[in-house]
């Protein structure tokens, strides 16, 4: 009897739990989902099944390469980030000792500070007249202001990296840390070299660490639409800006909408591809 | 070490001092634009004036943003940490392939770009007729900010041995009690460390909120807003204080997470 | 027998906290030698020294007469098997135990064969696509047995390796150990704090007390004629009596003791009338119910605690001295019960003397 009425609670639960992520999240991501099989006419949505936002995609000019392009640019990013964060994550789990923790804060607390100051000041930095273009003034590397910095894809590229790195910093520090110390130990024991040690063993242990911070710099470079917006120009034209602008002056949710579930399906298969490849190893 | 690391280690320590040096590199450069002026991309080093802070008190525009922003974040922490603590507690306490489905759906607005999050939620608003406001906010920071509370809370409780709450019943208490006098005082540090995080992540959102605030604003849209005609040095002073508010709440996390860290090797 | 790999005053602190002064030793080719000390004694950071992980404040590491002192780990040839196994968690157990042949850069052929032969000797050939985490705790110290014993080394490290591992398994690795150390005819240095399985592995102990070795020797000798009072205790059960010198003639030395005149062989040098001493004999190198003239006392039982193999019986002295007596139950079939009264015979031949200051 207590068995019935226990399961019976737990399974009011189990109900009451799937009602709350439905309505704060299932819902609005399904209805957002059929959003992109209407049409608009003027303002008015039509609220009946088409796939002429998908036609559009396909057989738009822009849509395509502008969709393609910005695959390139998040990879560009994500790559650049990898780089530059894995080494700094070793520095701190390997060399940095007891200060390890505090650097990885310092490291940490820019990505909670002010995301429209970041990439605003970035044009103040990377402008004609900004900073870049002075010190390498100063120091003799160019001799008149460099325009390759501002309003383009580069300046995109670039601000994205000084936005994202602190997030693969953090997983990839954390795979690195929790490797035991006897694991490396044993790798000099067996006769590696540093580098072996570093090629056989403790890359491969770090790498899901890294994979989890590439990925949500690449998921979150591929959606943004702020960054082009204010330090893009007219050549840094993305995907999500597309997006965006569908929701702005050219009112065109479904088709926006349209837009943005390609992008939700891209993201989902990443996302459900990354599980699989962590849990592996 | 060999040479060859020890020139590894000093080649990585650089990076790393680059590395800080970009990442500061805009926000000490607002800092200093608060207190110094400007002509013709030179710095006047005359200029110093805390002025523009004193300023700040007449900058409705701003301070409302500011007030805005403060009460989305302190009711998102509300609701976050409420459901994000329930449905921790429904992964812990509960078995079978529904806990698994429930925390993906969780994890999926902070896995997902923002702008997926935003615009589902403005259709959804949309289609139930609910008019965009500081409340629709709440509503997207909280679904946003879920996943990290939820995971702090959950992380804390798979900590406990589940002898704790076994023998508080044992001892005669009721389910309230026992969540009162057992459970709540051994995870209330992990509630205050996810709840002071929603509420850094909340007052900085901004990808979300521009799909969602309709015609009031917060403080990351009123700059955004600005930034067409450029920033006064009222709105890098309101930057400076802000940016003093995000880095003393994330060094009071990281306190209190080394403080509860330091209780549970003892 | 040649000496391998020698010690000589090799020291190391920290700061100002000394963890190890002035070790010597030299251990033999093809030898099971162990150190054994209690946790904290500095017998892990010795074995680190012999590995290379850590660098001695002073003195030399011998290995076949030449200084090693400035060797890389990777460069020497010994292998360590680590307390908690230490095997690499991204590679399987066949990967596991090739991984020093690979970075060797032998042929896949030869490694294939080298691996084989290793796993059938550890017995693991069934689990050798396993990964680590998939293994029991005795399997993983198997693997980690058959990684170090790949290599092929002069000299394999065993850092507490049966530590984490519960009673009976751990009597089996014990077995296997000196089995495999037979078979492979490699030197092993052995660490741990259990007397019991020192005493069962090894050709040689090193007790290290108070950042030295205390006494260097076989099992036999550091159970029969341990070199001090601490010693004597530290391997097994061990009544301690104190008394002074009576008097001393050639072959024996007359002990008064809280109970009455012990007499003990004469085989020290160092001893003088009147001196404190501390007479040290096993509970079962004590004789019951034999009544001679000399070193017989008869006294209650306090106490009785059947051990299965054994039946310890604690006595009762004046001034509450308690001596343990220890009977082999296959020979003697008397029943024995507390409060009863009993006659024991130190035998003169048995017991040491130490001198105290």
């Amino acid at each position: 009897m207590t068995n019935i009425i226990n399961y019976f609670q737990s399974s009011i639960w189990t109900i009451v739990s799937f009602i709350m992520v439905t309505i704060i999240i299932l819902i609005p991501l399904l209805s957002f989902l059929s959003y992109s099989f209407f049409t608009v006419d003027n303002v008015e949505i039509i609220h009946e099944f088409s796939l002429y936002n998908f036609k559009e995609f396909l057989t738009g000019e822009i849509y395509i390469p502008t969709f393609f392009r910005t695959l390139l640019l998040a990879l560009t990013v994500m790559i650049a980030c990898m780089i530059t964060g894995y080494p700094i994550a070793y520095f701190l789990a390997m060399y940095a000792h007891r200060s390890k923790y505090f650097i990885l804060l310092i490291l940490i607390i820019p990505l909670f500070m002010s995301y429209i100051i970041k990439i605003y000041m970035m044009r103040s930095i990377l402008g004609y007249s900004g900073l870049i273009n002075k010190l390498l003034m100063m120091f003799g590397i160019i001799s008149e202001p460099s325009e390759f910095f501002l309003y383009n894809q580069n300046a995109v590229i670039i601000t994205l990296i000084i936005i994202l790195l602190p997030l693969i910093i953090i997983p990839t520090f954390t795979s690195l840390e929790k490797i035991p110390r006897n694991i490396i130990e044993a790798t000099y024991d067996i006769g590696c070299k540093p580098f072996q040690s570093f090629r056989y063993v403790i890359f491969p242990i770090s790498l899901p660490g890294l994979i989890v911070g590439a990925v949500f710099v690449f998921i979150l470079a591929l959606g943004d639409f702020v960054t082009p917006q204010l330090v893009g120009g007219t050549s840094g034209f993305t995907y999500g800006k597309i997006i965006y602008s569908n929701f702005g002056m050219a009112f065109n949710w479904p088709f926006g909408t349209a837009l943005a579930s390609i992008l939700l399906i891209v993201s989902v298969i990443i996302i459900l591809l990354t599980n699989y490849l962590t849990r592996k190893t | 070490m060999t040479r060859a690391e020890t020139f590894t280690k000093y080649i990585l320590g650089f990076l790393t001092i680059f590395v800080v040096i970009a990442l500061y590199a805009p926000i000490v450069l607002t800092i200093f634009y608060s207190f110094y002026k400007t002509r013709k991309g030179k710095v006047d080093w005359d200029s110093f004036s805390y002025e523009p802070y004193t300023k700040l008190i007449f900058e409705k525009q701003i301070l409302e943003s500011l007030v805005n922003s403060v009460y989305v974040g302190l009711v998102t922490v509300v609701f976050s940490v409420l459901i994000g603590f329930y449905f921790a507690n429904y992964y812990h306490t509960h078995k079978g392939k529904m806990r698994e489905f429930l925390q993906f759906v969780i994890f999926l607005p902070f896995l997902l770009p923002p702008i997926i999050s935003g615009l589902a939620l403005l259709i959804f608003f949309r289609e139930v007729g609910l008019p965009r406001s500081l409340n629709t906010v709440v509503i997207g920071h909280t679904i946003f900010v879920l996943a990290i509370v939820y995971k702090i809370i959950l992380n804390k409780l798979e900590t406990l041995k589940p002898s704790l709450m076994e023998s508080a019943y044992d001892l005669g208490a009721n389910k309230l009690q026992a969540f009162w006098y057992v459970l709540l005082p051994n995870i209330k540090l992990s509630l205050v460390i996810a709840g002071l995080l929603a509420f850094t992540i909340s007052l900085d959102e901004t990808l979300i909120t521009l799909f969602l605030i309709g015609d009031d604003t917060t403080w990351p849209i009123k700059l955004w807003a600005k930034m067409r005609v450029g920033f006064s040095k009222q709105v890098n002073a309101s930057v400076t204080l802000i940016l003093i508010l995000t880095t003393t709440l994330v060094l009071l996390i990281a306190w209190i997470i080394s403080k509860s860290e330091k209780k549970i090797m003892y | 027998m040649s000496s391998i790999l020698e010690l000589q005053n090799i020291s190391k602190n920290y700061g100002s906290s000394v963890v190890l002064k002035d070790i010597n030793l030299s251990i033999e080719n093809n030898e099971f030698f162990t150190i054994l000390g209690s946790s904290g004694s500095g017998k892990s950071t010795l074995l680190r020294i012999i590995g290379g992980f850590v660098k001695p404040s002073g003195g030399d590491l011998i290995f076949n007469s030449k200084v090693i002192n400035e060797e890389p780990i990777f460069k020497r040839p010994f292998n360590t098997v680590f307390q908690d196994y230490a095997l690499f968690p991204n590679m399987n157990v066949y990967n596991n135990i090739g991984f020093g042949l690979k970075i060797r850069k032998l042929d896949p052929k030869t490694i294939t064969d080298k691996v084989e032969e290793v796993l059938s000797i550890v017995g693991l050939n069934d689990f050798k696509k396993r990964m680590p985490h998939e293994l029991s705790g005795g399997q993983q110290q198997r693997v980690a047995l058959a990684r170090a014993i790949v290599c092929e080394p002069k000299v394999i490290l065993l850092d507490e390796p049966l530590g984490a591992l519960d009673a009976e398994l751990r009597k089996q690795m014990q077995l296997f150990l000196k089995d495999i150390q037979k078979k492979i005819k490699t030197t092993f240095v052995f660490i741990t704090h259990d007397q019991e399985e020192a005493i069962f592995l090894s050709d040689r102990i090193a007790v290290l007390n108070n950042h030295q070795f205390e006494q260097v020797g076989s099992p036999k000798e550091l159970y029969y004629n341990p070199k001090s009072k601490y010693l004597a205790s530290f391997f097994g059960e061990c009544n301690l009596i104190d008394g002074t010198v009576d008097h001393i003639n050639s072959d024996i030395i007359t002990i008064n003791t809280a109970f009455g005149k012990i007499n003990v062989k004469n085989k020290y040098k160092n001893i003088s009338q009147n001196q404190n001493v501390t007479f040290a004999i096993r509970p079962e190198q004590i004789f019951l119910n034999q009544n001679k003239d000399n070193n017989s006392f008869s006294t209650k039982v306090d106490r009785v605690e059947f051990k299965g193999a054994v039946t310890n019986i604690i006595l009762n002295f004046p001034k509450n001295i308690k001596i343990k007596v220890q009977i082999n139950n296959a020979e003697e079939q008397i029943a024995i019960n507390e409060n009863d009264q009993f006659n024991i015979y130190f035998d003169p031949n048995f017991g040491n003397l130490f001198v105290n200051d």
